[in-house]
């Protein structure tokens, strides 16, 4: 199967889980590429939110709070460093500050912005996948790149004690 | 001085004193200054009878949410003492935390907040009789993150219940100063004024580690 078809039967395995949401903007409304992914999501699971990329990334730690596993989508790299006080500040540090008694849950799904056929310039499509490698002591990151490392990345995450970023490349979408 | 908006229902009667509180603080006090906790610590004096008042609505049940100042928040939530004297002992003053009581603190401005509005869609989701308590500081109330989260909950109706506790200060940054003018608290907003009685870390003396 083909990069974005093994997103999108990651996204259908994920959707039919009880306890999964999938939270940002363009999810429950078409706008971005990774919104094409969601296709096979029902419709009470996708969470349409304002722009408010720093206050996702927590409300998503407060819904894993309560059991949820939600997949905070960030459709470019540069969009999700608005939200990185709250990945880097609480999701990843709450499990050692709670003496593990609070271990949120949380699929971050970031793209790096495409470049073909159109390049979106400086401010889109900038790749942070080292930086943020580096930034995160908790958290994991997941590098897709190629369509055989998808489901598996995603199944790994919604299983594993903890939260993920999972770094996804929009030029991808149409290569692979 | 003490707003409490007429939705508010009491959920209890508060137990733990004014003076336990005031004592559990005086040993923090006591042995940060002997040199035993190698932490920053923040503590609280004179708003004991405010948060008592306030506890009295919060249930047992209800998730609450704090932030660097959260010794009084824990104890009035049901924290055990020896297990928050020995988190703070162990240099966690400043995020005491607990899946038991249902309570997160941090002490990045104004980090509670989304986390808190996400617990709160939470519980509405569930259809819990439960809330969310958000307890911030005033120079928080003024930031950004605060007026996103507060318009996205009042909109969606989530069972979250901020509390704004003004002593009018930031670390030393006096709050009207430095904003130039303070926004008016919402009427759903829980508020009191007080002055705390120590400083914003520490003790106010000098310690020798």
């Amino acid at each position: 199967m083909k990069y974005k078809d093994e997103l999108i039967r990651s996204m259908k395995w994920l959707g039919e889980k009880d306890n999964t949401l999938f939270l940002g903007q363009a999810t429950a409304f078409s706008g971005h590429a990774i919104s094409g992914t969601l296709t096979e999501i029902p419709k009470d699971k996708l969470i349409e939110l304002p722009v408010i990329e720093e206050v996702q990334m927590g409300l998503c730690t407060g819904l894993s709070l309560e059991g949820y596993v939600p997949i905070s989508i960030y459709p470019r790299f540069n969009f999700m460093m608005l939200a990185i006080n709250q990945l880097v500040n609480h999701i990843d540090k709450m499990k050692e500050m709670s003496r593990g008694m609070l271990v949120p849950k949380v699929i971050v799904r970031v793209a790096v912005g495409a470049t073909k056929p159109i390049d979106g310039g400086s401010q889109h499509t900038q790749d942070f996948t080292e930086s943020i490698k580096h930034m995160l002591t908790d958290t994991e990151l997941i590098e897709l790149h190629e369509p055989e490392d998808v489901f598996d990345a995603f199944v790994y995450s919604y299983n594993r004690n903890g939260s993920t970023v999972i770094v996804e490349w929009g030029d991808y979408y149409s290569e692979k | 001085m003490i707003k409490i908006p007429n939705h508010l229902e009491k959920q209890k009667e508060v137990t733990v004193t004014k003076e336990e509180l005031i004592s559990f603080e005086t040993e923090v006090k006591e042995r940060y200054e002997s040199g035993e906790i190698l932490a920053p610590v923040h503590l609280s004096k004179d708003n004991e009878d405010e948060l008592i008042e306030i506890f009295q609505y919060v249930h047992p049940d209800d998730w609450v949410f704090s932030a660097w100042r959260n010794h009084y928040h824990a104890l009035l939530h049901g924290f055990d003492r020896q297990q928050l004297m020995d988190d703070i002992v162990a240099g966690r003053s400043m995020a005491t935390s607990s899946n038991v009581n249902k309570f997160y603190s941090s002490a990045i401005v104004g980090g509670i907040i989304p986390i808190a509005l996400g617990t709160a869609m939470a519980l509405k989701k569930k259809n819990s009789d439960n809330k969310v308590w958000c307890f911030i500081g005033d120079m928080t109330f003024e930031t950004g993150v605060f007026h996103e989260s507060y318009k996205y909950a009042k909109n969606f109706e989530l069972p979250i219940q901020f509390v704004v506790e003004d002593n009018n200060l930031s670390v030393h940054t006096p709050t009207d100063a430095a904003w130039g003018v303070r926004q008016e608290v919402p009427e759903d907003v829980v508020y009191y004024r007080y002055e705390n009685g120590y400083p914003h870390h520490g003790t106010g003396a000098w310690v020798n580690f």
